[in-house]
């Protein structure tokens, strides 16, 4: 009889257990790949944030050319800038009259000498705008204001890290109940079927022909519940795909379709059958005896 | 398959079944094995297989001391070369007949292609045409006496272990069995070790017997 037929039989014969055990694993890998697509959609989001302009050097009045060029040159010097735009008081004006045209009362009063020019700054590393912000506070004679969002940074900062460290907590957790719903399962599945193991050892059996059929069924939880679960949540996400990327407009919270998606599932379906595989192979060698 | 016992004792708890018991079969023979129950019959059997230990004393297969084998696998290849007729007959219950003797060839490494054509011979060999699409729960007593059987000859054994193999039988049956295990012992030169109470058997045929006396307890 061949193993696969034996390991189908196995799960047809006990399909209340093997159904738990599939949606077990399918509910884990449903939430882990829910948990992925939308930790993506949120990194996007602080990125975005973290990389916008985050600091804004105000310039003192009445600096020639060549001393504002020397400002750009000693902030381009910095590492991880991302960009830097010099806002000149024409500029400002344009802006500010942009920003207030369904108000004409505070337009008609301003002009752009009474509006200071300044450069906006935006870095990879958030890092280096604190560093920036503390070396230009101290130049006095060519930096009139510096406005540094220190505590939005701080606070996006704390939030990154406490996303991703609880998602490796999560992602942990979840792997370790299919491993243990697996693992409990075949330890069942091993003590209902001990008469036909004892009796197939007698004939001759090794012990991995007994484990055999235990391990494929383990790798076959793993295998159909993490494909599912992935199916699933892709589905869903994807289908909503449209409303939650006009909610967080403008940042694509769910982009198109690349390769990482057929990666994504690749690697859940290695990591289902790791799971599938190692929980039963420990449940076979912890319950098999005889 | 040489099957030899040197000076084997078992004991089960106080109660002594073998002290320093000496047993030597050749490969070919045919040996009854008799005695009243609780002679330790079923014992010696367990004991070929592997199933349970000797107190003391060795048990030889081919020359191998079966409670010494270096390699663990060592006894699984032995067991693959020995057919076995239990007396409580060890089908797997939710296994068909027939998947029962296509899983023992299967566990043998028999060609995928030739099992189907194995399992007819051997159920027709039975005379169990009309049953071997039954679970063990849908069958006689008999019936899955020669179920047994079946599944024991399918693997073309160098030794047969039969424990009580006609005890569930009609005396038709029985001797047809007895005629298949004769046969296959002068035709295969398979030995053959069968366990049982029947006299008739014994008398009618010519073959070694080995006498099981009463077991002793240790404090009588």
């Amino acid at each position: 009889m061949k193993i696969l037929k034996l390991t189908l039989h196995h799960i047809r014969r006990s399909p209340f257990q093997s159904l738990m055990a599939f949606f077990t694993v399918f509910t884990c890998f449903f939430l882990l790949n829910s948990f992925l697509l939308v930790n993506r959609g949120l990194s996007t989001v602080l990125n975005y944030f973290e990389t916008k302009p985050e600091i804004t050097i105000f310039l003192k009045d009445g600096l020639d050319q060549a001393t504002v060029e020397s400002v750009q040159k000693e902030l381009a010097s910095y590492p991880d800038i991302k960009e830097i735009r010099y806002i000149s008081k024409e500029k400002a004006l344009s802006l500010y009259k942009d920003m207030n045209k369904d108000n004409p009362l505070l337009t008609e009063m301003v002009t752009a000498s009474i509006l200071p020019a300044s450069f906006e700054v935006s870095a990879y590393n958030p890092k280096v705008l604190e560093v920036i912000a503390q070396n230009f506070s101290a130049k006095s004679q060519v930096v009139d204001e510096i406005i540094y969002q220190k505590d939005v940074i701080q606070s996006l900062l704390t939030w990154t890290q406490i996303i991703r460290r609880s998602s490796l907590i999560l992602i942990t957790l979840f792997m370790l109940i299919a491993f243990v719903m697996i693992f409990t399962l075949i330890g069942m599945k091993i003590t209902n079927r001990k008469d036909e193991i004892k009796i197939s050892r007698l004939l001759g059996a090794s012990k991995f022909y007994v484990k055999k059929p235990f391990l494929l069924e383990g790798t076959i939880y793993g295998l159909i519940g993490s494909f599912f679960g992935f199916l699933l949540s892709f589905i869903i996400i994807y289908n909503l795909r449209f409303a939650i990327n006009s909610f967080f407009q403008p940042i694509i919270f769910i982009p198109n379709l690349t390769f990482f998606e057929p990666l994504l599932l690749l690697a859940e379906i290695f990591v289902g059958i790791f799971i599938g595989l190692s929980a039963s192979w420990l449940g076979a060698r912890r319950y098999i005896k005889w | 398959m040489e099957i030899v016992f040197d000076k084997v004792t078992k004991n089960y708890g106080p109660i002594n079944v073998f002290r320093d018991f000496d047993l030597k079969i050749n490969p070919g023979d045919f040996v009854f094995i008799t005695g009243p129950s609780g002679s330790g019959k079923s014992t010696l059997i367990k004991l070929i297989l592997n199933q349970i230990k000797p107190s003391s004393g060795d048990v030889l297969i081919d020359g191998q001391a079966l409670n010494h084998l270096q390699n663990k696998n060592e006894i699984d290849k032995i067991r693959r070369k020995i057919g076995v007729i239990f007396q409580d007959y060890q089908l797997i219950n939710d296994l068909t007949i027939e998947e029962n003797i296509a899983l023992n060839l299967d566990i043998i490494a028999y060609p995928q292609e030739k099992i189907p054509s194995r399992i007819d011979q051997v159920i027709k060999m039975v005379k169990l045409q009309h049953r071997h699409f039954l679970f063990s729960s849908q069958l006689s007593g008999g019936e899955l006496q020669r179920a047994c059987l079946a599944r024991a000859l399918s693997i073309e054994p160098e030794v047969i272990l039969a424990d009580e193999p006609t005890g569930n039988l009609d005396p038709v049956n029985a001797w047809n069995l007895i005629k298949i295990l004769q046969d296959i012992n002068e035709k295969f030169k398979t030995t053959i070790i069968m366990t049982t109470h029947n006299t008739d058997f014994i008398e009618s045929l010519d073959k070694k017997v080995i006498k099981l006396g009463k077991t002793e307890h240790e404090n009588s």
